[in-house]
């Protein structure tokens, strides 16, 4: 068992290793080691464009978590006391955001946009007062933001919603009965207790958002996010640069973990919930 | 060299400067159809201080947006751009015309500079893509040193789009030591030994123009064909030979320098990459033909960085950047300026200038290829197959 | 907040019903027009009013056969490899080091998946695993580009995804129970198999869906690891609308995406509810 488990994280990690390993390489290539460096990581982070596509996949993955998180909890509280037809609605509406492949997301977004577009800029230049100011409607962060966040939205409902399924009513009953107000009784009973799934809803949404690559590959017009950076680098052909970013990220991201780990477990208290 | 004279007539010249007085036109445009503008700068360069001035003159902004193609610049030259200009170059690389012309044709690609092939300009000019070229702003394009033959395509309907790059051959490479001394010379032998010594070897672009093109060369149709029952044959050999190759992919360097593949359909700047690096990887024109091409800088509409664009094109053809970009890349140039400046040994490449009976096979691509919807369904059918 | 119950709930459910309709029902509805209208002269759409698209969709057979293979055959890789993972972390590894395994099991899905399958590129290629087993006798051995080096990114690039589900059933799953068959004289096996493995079923099912939707529309991994030769239906769609830029075939590939991911999902979705034991839906997480 233990060494099966070994072998797993091996294979999950020598690839891994692999990267890390020619970040340092000192020549160009990414696959002939040729002697030791950090230079690709001060390239990298000097590398406007790296810090850019890093600025602009942290942007649009907090707001649309955010936007998906806030928006995605009120629809799940909400629909807790709606039944029939909008329930189905929304219901097959969950359902469909989040069995849709991201690249048809991708592609319809693409289409569907670029026709409203097509037909909302002659229409804003016609009635615009100043003819030079016209704003131009285009792919960009507005898109990246509605596209990502369409199916995280979704994922937000559905954890959410699961987490108001289980939650003590009899709770909110007595805080109603004790004169409460409901915004009252929301902050002081239902917040709290769906408040790991809002977390847990908004970590998972702002990591799709932070990783996804084929729905922004479509959406993003002339914007670069990290991960099409990426692809156009491995196009161009791969310097250790792009390894340096890789190992970068994952630096971060571990410690990150590992110190939200720690902080969970020191906080946490005593009794089992 | 064409007849079409570069000076303008007296008249003409006295006209352009009663205009200029008058304020009627700019300076620019003054400096740019009489020719002194371009006097100006040849002076600049014989004098680098001149230029640097003139680079400096405005503020063209900290970026400018590339879509070129693999292996195809000099990394040293755009940041040399860079440290002269104050714009970084952010460059992205295309396999082929169709997936440039797919992104404009979207709207918003954010590009400044792009690299169309000749034979693609009339569409992008049809379909509004592409902005007509202000010359007095690249002073460093000197349209009587070009090769008429090569800048031709970039001007439609008197109106300069697009200024020449290189030109080059699609032709193959492929890897002598697994040839057993046979020397290969057509594309029915490169389809051949696909399906058979080279089965699992052999990579082809990603570009329906070469990789169909190439497979009507098997049955001698022309390059450009777009006759319904030859694309029948040439797709025929194409899903034949489709389990016998390595990849389908328009950048095969990595692949062939690592000996995964050992034979692909190639550009002639990366034959000569690859050769120079390992002699065993040979660059082959086939005898039936193909293709003779020449690329473009042109600006697409909307280009949100335009003088940084310009900028860009400007500084790639000053001659002398030009020659290190050819040494570089090793695709010629049809600019008579750099070639002066370029060793013997460069103008006496085959790969480079290839014997003259192999060229006057070759043929430019055709218009009607890009567009027409055949070649593009049989190019992505053949991928899915 | 005096607000009539009603109209608060209207008003909650407002902004995700608008972000619904205008990022998945009007551009679902524009493709669904699409898919009905013919390619530009130079690309692109023009309206029409024909099923050729339609009829035409056995063209990209083999893209649909692909992905409807690899897609399962991926999925019940990514199980068989996570199960025993997820069981190891959830029963057997010491609890001291149980957070550490598992956030090393998450970490690489913070890595970019293209920079993952680029270092597979390299390893698949010939100067890497094949160049070792050449070692051992095994030559000529081709791997990159192949139905099995696209296995090897899928598995790879999923399974974090199907551990944490079944890890997350079976460390539920109430210990006193396999205490209770051990005591009662069953053999581990059949503890397994009578206990273990029935009451992991909501999570299995659970990682099997998440992996199999995101399969079913991949294109990074078949277009980094299959060097165009191994095409799914994400593939076909890229080129469709990234390189012959045939609008209207394409949304009509994508239609029939979405029609078979219905068919097959909710299928998969009525089977498993029976099987996992009556509940209400197959919980995403």
């Amino acid at each position: 068992m233990r060494i099966y488990a070994l072998a797993v994280y091996l294979f999950l990690y020598i690839p891994i290793g692999i990267i890390a390993l020619f970040s340092f390489n000192s020549g160009r290539a990414a696959s002939q080691f040729t002697g030791f460096s950090v230079q690709w990581y001060g390239k990298a982070l000097s590398n406007r464009f790296v810090v850019e596509a890093f600025q602009t996949s942290f942007a649009v993955a907090l707001a649309s978590a955010a936007l998906a998180t806030v928006f995605g909890t009120m629809a799940a509280l909400a629909l807790q006391s709606v039944k029939g037809r909008v329930r189905v609605a929304f219901d097959a509406l969950i359902y469909i955001a989040v069995m849709v492949p991201g690249i048809v997301i991708g592609i319809a977004t693409l289409i569907a946009l670029v026709t409203v577009f097509d037909w909302l800029n002659p229409l804003l230049a016609a009635i615009w007062p100043v003819a030079e100011a016209t704003p131009q409607l285009s792919l960009g962060y507005g898109s990246l933001i509605a596209a990502h966040g369409l199916f995280t939205m979704a994922l937000v409902i559905i954890i959410v919603r699961a987490r108001v399924a289980g939650m003590d009513r009899s709770l909110i009953e007595a805080s109603a009965d004790l004169g409460a107000t409901p915004f009252g009784t929301f902050r002081q009973v239902t917040l709290p207790q769906i408040a790991p799934a809002i977390l847990a809803g908004f970590l998972l949404a702002f990591t799709f958002s932070f990783d996804d690559f084929i729905i922004a590959f479509f959406v993003a017009g002339s914007k670069t996010t990290l991960p099409i950076y990426i692809f156009s680098s491995i196009r161009r052909g791969v310097t250790p640069e792009v390894n340096a970013i890789g190992t970068m990220v994952l630096t971060i991201s571990l410690c990150l973990l590992i110190t939200a780990q720690a902080i969970l477990q020191g906080g946490r208290k005593p009794t089992k919930n | 060299m064409t007849d079409k004279i570069d000076f303008i007539s007296r008249e003409k010249f006295m006209a352009e400067l009663m205009r200029y007085k008058k304020g009627s036109v700019s300076r620019r445009h003054f400096l740019g159809v009489t020719g002194l503008g371009l006097a100006t700068t040849v002076l600049g360069s014989a004098v680098p201080g001149l230029r640097r001035a003139a680079w400096a003159q405005g503020n063209i902004g900290d970026r400018v947006v590339l879509a070129t193609w693999p292996n195809y610049h000099d990394p040293a030259n755009l940041d040399a751009f860079t440290s002269e200009t104050g714009a970084a170059v952010d460059m992205s690389v295309f396999g082929s015309n169709e997936e440039m012309l797919a992104k404009l044709q979207a709207g918003g690609s954010g590009w400044d500079v792009f690299v169309p092939t000749n034979y693609t300009i009339t569409t992008y000019v049809s379909e509004d893509l592409i902005e007509p070229l202000d010359l007095s702003r690249i002073p460093n394009y000197d349209a009587g040193s070009f090769d008429q033959r090569f800048a031709g395509p970039g001007t439609v309907d008197g109106v300069v789009y697009a200024v020449p790059k290189n030109w080059g051959t699609t032709g193959f490479a492929v890897n002598t030591n697994h040839t057993d001394g046979k020397k290969l010379t057509t594309w029915k032998e490169f389809w051949d030994m696909t399906m058979n010594e080279f089965s699992g070897r052999t990579m082809v672009h990603d570009y329906q123009l070469t990789t169909i093109g190439n497979a009507l060369k098997y049955f001698g149709f022309s390059f450009n064909s777009i006759d319904p029952a030859e694309l029948a044959q040439a797709e025929k050999l194409l899903i034949d030979a489709k389990p016998h190759l390595f990849a389908i992919n328009s950048d095969y360097q990595p692949s062939m320098r690592s000996g995964d593949a050992w034979m692909t359909i190639c550009w002639t700047g990366d034959g000569k990459q690859m050769n120079r690096d390992m002699p065993e990887i040979e660059y082959v024109l086939g005898k039936e033909g193909g293709e003779l091409w020449s690329d473009f800088y042109a600006i697409p509409k909307g280009a949100p960085h335009l003088d940084a664009a310009y900028a860009l094109i400007n500084f790639l053809l000053d001659p002398a950047v030009n020659a290190k970009e050819v040494l570089f890349h090793g695709y010629p140039v049809a600019d008579s300026r750099v070639n002066a400046l370029l060793p013997a040994e460069i103008l006496n490449d085959p790969i480079l200038y290839p014997a003259a009976d192999l060229l006057s096979a070759l043929e430019f691509g055709a218009a009607a290829t890009l567009t027409d919807p055949n070649r593009a369904e049989l190019m992505a059918r053949f991928k899915s197959a | 907040m005096a607000m009539r119950p009603q109209y608060r709930t209207a008003l909650f459910l407002l902004p995700a019903g608008v972000w619904f309709f205008a990022m998945l029902v009007l551009p679902l509805v524009v493709v669904f027009v699409f898919s009905f209208g013919e390619r530009g002269p130079a690309g692109g759409y023009v309206p029409a009013f024909t099923f050729d698209n339609f009829l035409n969709l056995g063209a990209r057979w083999t893209a649909f056969k692909n992905t409807l293979t690899l897609a399962p055959i991926g999925t019940l890789a990514c199980l068989l490899i996570a199960y025993p993972l997820a069981y190891f972390l959830a029963l057997r590894a010491s609890p001291k080091l149980r957070t550490m395994l598992l956030i090393l099991v998450i970490v690489p899905f913070w890595t970019s998946i293209l920079i993952r399958s680029y270092a597979w590129i390299f390893l698949l290629g010939g100067r890497g695993i094949p160049a070792l087993l050449a070692l051992v006798g095994l030559e000529d051995l081709r791997l990159i580009n192949t139905p099995f080096a696209v296995l090897v990114g899928i598995v790879y690039g999923y399974l974090p995804l199907m551990v944490f589900p079944i890890y997350v059933s079976l460390e539920r799953l109430d210990k006193r129970l396999l205490e209770a068959s051990a005591d009662l004289g069953a053999p581990p096996l059949r503890t397994f198999l009578t206990v273990t493995l029935p009451l992991s079923m909501p999570g299995v099912a659970t990682g099997c869906m998440l992996v199999f939707i995101l399969l079913m529309g991949e294109f990074l991994i078949p277009a980094m690891l299959g060097g165009g030769k191994v095409f799914f239906v994400g593939n076909a769609l890229v080129d469709l609308f990234l390189q012959s830029r045939n609008w209207a075939y394409g949304s009509a590939v994508a239609m029939a995406l979405v029609l078979i991911m219905l068919v097959t999902v909710t299928a998969y979705m009525r089977a498993t509810r029976r099987w996992a034991g009556g509940r209400d839906e197959v919980s995403l997480m």
